[in-house]
């Protein structure tokens, strides 16, 4: 797989399709796995974590001809961030230094990380309200990964893993919710609260400890032991509809009650995005997250909210340097965004890149 | 206030109850030692240090003692670098600082019985006789034993064909 190819393109999650997609940006589920012979990855030898990449390897060139796995051991800083932009790998799995990799299915539906946290970290993700579809599909993965590594479990405990917050099904289940509304009518602290009540998690697009980059936030189970898979993915089916309906109550507050100011906040930030000529990374997924909001009420019709998906991973720093395929510092980074949102948004009725 | 028996000052105070009405008794200590009331040895401890050893105990109280100190034989982690880490050291831990783990398994998940995804195959589990093996072959590696080493990678090889 060629990385500097990826640019031209962006994940599956990312095209804005499936149920509530104005909304959910994605759902996604990850399990993980670790080999019941080998101790878990911080107890590990160096020589171990070797072998166990080659077994867990040695079983995903099994399962499938469409996983392109890539060695990350030997890969530039660059190329790692690039692939923590893309959602492919986490950012302690890109700043560990041992044998270690990801394989990564067709349109980026699919990521293995393997000796991340756990052995095996498996990662599915489709655009919009889809998680028993993610299920399916992740599910029949590991059946097939099962078939040929034996899986650390227990008949108490289920599969155990190397923090106990995990242990049992391994499962996180997700949904990445933009929800800008709710953060301008100072809505989101409560959601928040009421979600940590029932046991769910919030983060930000990154993953733990990041902020809320662009008003998209990850909402996911915390317990893994005591529910089964299917019990974990009706919880959050339950309550992603709700946050939804919150989110959807706001937004037509805001437009009922401050239309004016509104249709002036969303046009100012596409119109600061088509004509900067220099530009944070912060400034551009605030302003982004206005658009996003501006397309799906109706207040912007020239550009479509997969260009906007994608243009929220492409001014990372990462993606930007391997567009214009040079390393750049970060002054130079936010001369190249602006441009490079110039280019994208300057012709009039926009497609995806791909 | 004065002690009712001689004229020192009162420090234990008594109510009792004597025929139905309540008596109030005022005595220096030595006058209530005389009277056969049993005092404490020392008052009781209500300062802050004892009320964070109480806190530590009840919150800590796994890193002191033999848990604390308790070491998987497969890995070598010590529970008390777990809890530092918050990352156990292989899957044996799960039965070795089972005693530990339960209560904070518990805490976390609200449950201590899997309900989910059951592996197909009967080989899942816990190879602690591999993992050992892997334990004494880290260990002849860190001595330098090389010839040791070589012996034991055969036998792990020799598993891996019976497997």
């Amino acid at each position: 797989m060629n990385l500097d190819e990826l640019t031209q393109t962006s994940g599956e999650w990312l095209r804005g399709t499936g149920p509530e997609s104005d909304i959910v940006m994605c759902s996604r589920i990850r399990l993980a796995r670790n080999l019941n012979d080998f101790p878990f990855i911080n107890r590990a030898s160096r020589s171990e974590k070797g072998e166990i990449e080659t077994h867990i390897r040695t079983a995903i060139a099994a399962v499938s001809d469409n996983l392109a796995y890539l060695e990350l051991n030997q890969r530039s800083k660059l190329d790692l961030q690039f692939l923590v932009e893309r959602q492919l790998i986490s950012r302690e799995h890109a700043s560990a230094d041992y044998p270690r990799g990801v394989a990564i299915g067709p349109h980026e539906n699919v990521s293995i990380m393997v000796n991340e946290e756990d052995h095996v970290r498996i990662q599915a993700m489709h655009s919009g309200l889809s998680l028993h579809d993610v299920w399916e599909q992740i599910n029949a993965l590991d059946d097939q990964l099962e078939e040929r590594l034996s899986y650390a479990f227990s008949s108490q405990l289920g599969y155990l893993t190397a923090c106990p917050t995990n242990v049992g099904t391994g499962i996180r289940v997700g949904v990445m919710l933009h929800l800008p509304a709710l953060v301008q009518t100072k809505q989101i602290d409560k959601v928040f609260r009421a979600l940590q009540k029932i046991n769910l998690a919030v983060r930000g697009l990154y993953g733990e400890g990041t902020q809320a980059f662009g008003d998209f936030y990850q909402i996911s189970n915390q317990q893994t032991l005591g529910n089964s898979e299917l019990e974990l993915i009706r919880n959050l089916t339950e309550v992603v509809p709700q946050i939804i309906e919150y989110e959807r109550t706001a937004r037509q507050k805001l437009v009922s009650e401050r239309r004016q100011h509104l249709h002036d906040q969303v046009s100012r930030a596409y119109g600061v995005l088509k004509t900067a000529h220099t530009i944070s990374s912060e400034e551009t997924m605030h302003l982004l997250s206005s658009v996003r909001m501006g397309i799906n009420l109706g207040l912007i019709d020239d550009l479509e909210i997969p260009t906007v998906n994608e243009l929220f991973i492409h001014t990372q720093p990462a993606h930007l340097q391997k567009i214009q395929g040079t390393p750049l510092e970060v002054d130079e980074r936010n001369v190249a965004r602006a441009s490079y949102l110039r280019s994208r948004l300057s012709n009039g009725r926009h497609t995806e890149a791909n | 206030m004065t002690c009712q028996r001689c004229s020192d000052e009162a420090s234990v105070h008594l109510t009792e109850t004597v025929d139905g009405r309540p008596t109030e008794l005022h005595l220096c200590v030595p006058c209530a030692r005389k009277a056969g009331i049993v005092l404490p040895e020392k008052p009781p401890a209500l300062g802050l240090d004892a009320v964070v050893q109480g806190l530590i105990v009840a919150h800590v109280g796994e890193l002191v003692g033999d848990l604390a100190e308790l070491a998987c034989p497969d890995c070598g982690i010590k529970f008390m670098e777990f809890r530092a880490q918050g990352r156990l050291g292989c899957p044996a831990d799960y039965d070795v600082f089972r005693r530990g783990l339960i209560p904070l398994i518990f805490r976390h998940h609200g449950a201590t019985r899997h309900v989910g995804k059951i592996p197909r195959r009967s080989r899942a589990g816990t190879d602690r006789a591999r993992l050992r093996l892997r334990a004494v072959l880290r260990d002849t590696i860190a001595l330098e034993d090389y010839e040791n080493a070589a012996r034991i990678r055969d036998q792990l090889r020799h598993k891996d064909a019976d497997r």
